[in-house]
């Protein structure tokens, strides 16, 4: 099978599904989890969380112990409006 | 008062309902560049309001001609214009599926314009109609192949609205060659409906809520 490449964009979507969807518990989401389920490496995972927390799409709760994201209600609403407008590009053939 | 034929009306009104059609689909494509700052929406966007432009340079141009300046002859320049921009709006589908099969890890590719195109003077308009055909008729087989990888309904509509374009484009051509024919209206026809099937993706959007996110990422 032909390995499909991901945009910028549809990284994105996969980390805030995963922070909305697949978060193990209420305090959201660890680093580890979300390399593992997003499947990006830790490197490009940390730039992206930075602008997500900076952009307000992503809640950052920091403890003694590690970082945790949780999706923001602006996230919510950002996710949502992805996903429609992938759906629009996806019906031209084209990825968002 | 000036004697306005009725094809010359039908001629003003399939351009102005490109115009409107256009522009729709282009601040729709603007609408989720803005909220998600995904260049692949911004060069659709480019692309539908170029189409739009284009087909609003002919409307307009030949009403102006026509009612304000009273010209019994409409100057074929504005044709030329017209179809000239809608190019570039096509040039933008066709290229977009060219970064996505070929340059998909290409960030610099993705930051160039557009290349130039080197056109003698003379039949500028069966160069222009060309290129917009090739240009279609490559984003409707590129959106053919995409229908077969997702099997989206929409996608087919997708794939016939550009084919509806491309097939308009030469019926243009062709009714350069036989000027006096009915042509020219059944290609603008062609054209209005092939941006009309463009429209089904956007019914499948839920325009609520969510739409109204104001920064990109």
């Amino acid at each position: 099978m032909a390995a499909v490449y991901r945009t910028h964009m549809s990284i994105i979507g996969d980390i805030l599904t995963t922070t909305r969807d697949e978060a193990p518990d209420e305090t959201g989401a660890s680093v580890t989890y979300l390399i593992r389920k997003a499947n990006v490496s830790h490197g490009r995972l940390a730039k992206i969380l930075e602008t997500l927390v900076q952009q307000g799409l992503l809640e950052q709760n920091t403890s003694e112990r590690a970082c945790r994201y949780k999706i923001s209600p602006r996230g919510r609403e950002f996710l949502q409006a992805y996903r429609g407008f992938r759906e629009f590009a996806d019906s031209f053939g084209l990825r968002i | 008062m000036v004697f306005v034929s009725d094809s010359l009306l039908l001629q003003i009104a399939l351009n102005l309902l490109g115009f409107v059609v256009g522009l729709a689909l282009g601040i729709f494509s603007y609408i989720g560049f803005k909220n998600t700052g995904s260049p692949t929406l911004f060069r659709l966007n480019i692309s539908f309001f170029s189409i739009g432009i284009g087909f609003g340079v002919v409307g307009f141009g030949v009403m102006i001609e026509s009612f304000v300046l009273n010209y019994s002859q409409v100057d074929s320049w504005i044709q030329t214009l017209g179809i000239g921009i809608q190019t570039v709006g096509y040039f933008f589908i066709a290229f977009s599926h060219g970064i996505k099969s070929f340059f998909p890890k290409s960030r610099y590719f993705k930051s160039i314009i557009m290349p130039l195109f080197i056109i003698p003077g003379n039949s500028l308009e069966h160069i222009i109609r060309s290129i917009s055909f090739i240009l279609l008729v490559y984003g409707t087989i590129e959106t053919i192949m995409s229908y077969m990888e997702n099997r989206k309904r929409s996608t087919i509509f997708v794939a016939a609205g550009l084919g509806l374009l491309a097939l308009g484009e030469f019926l243009g051509w062709y009714s350069v060659v036989f000027p006096k024919s009915i042509l020219y209206f059944v290609s603008l026809s062609t054209k209005i409906a092939g941006l009309g099937a463009l429209f089904i993706p956007i019914s499948q959007v839920p325009l609520r809520g969510g739409m109204k996110l104001g920064g990109s990422v």
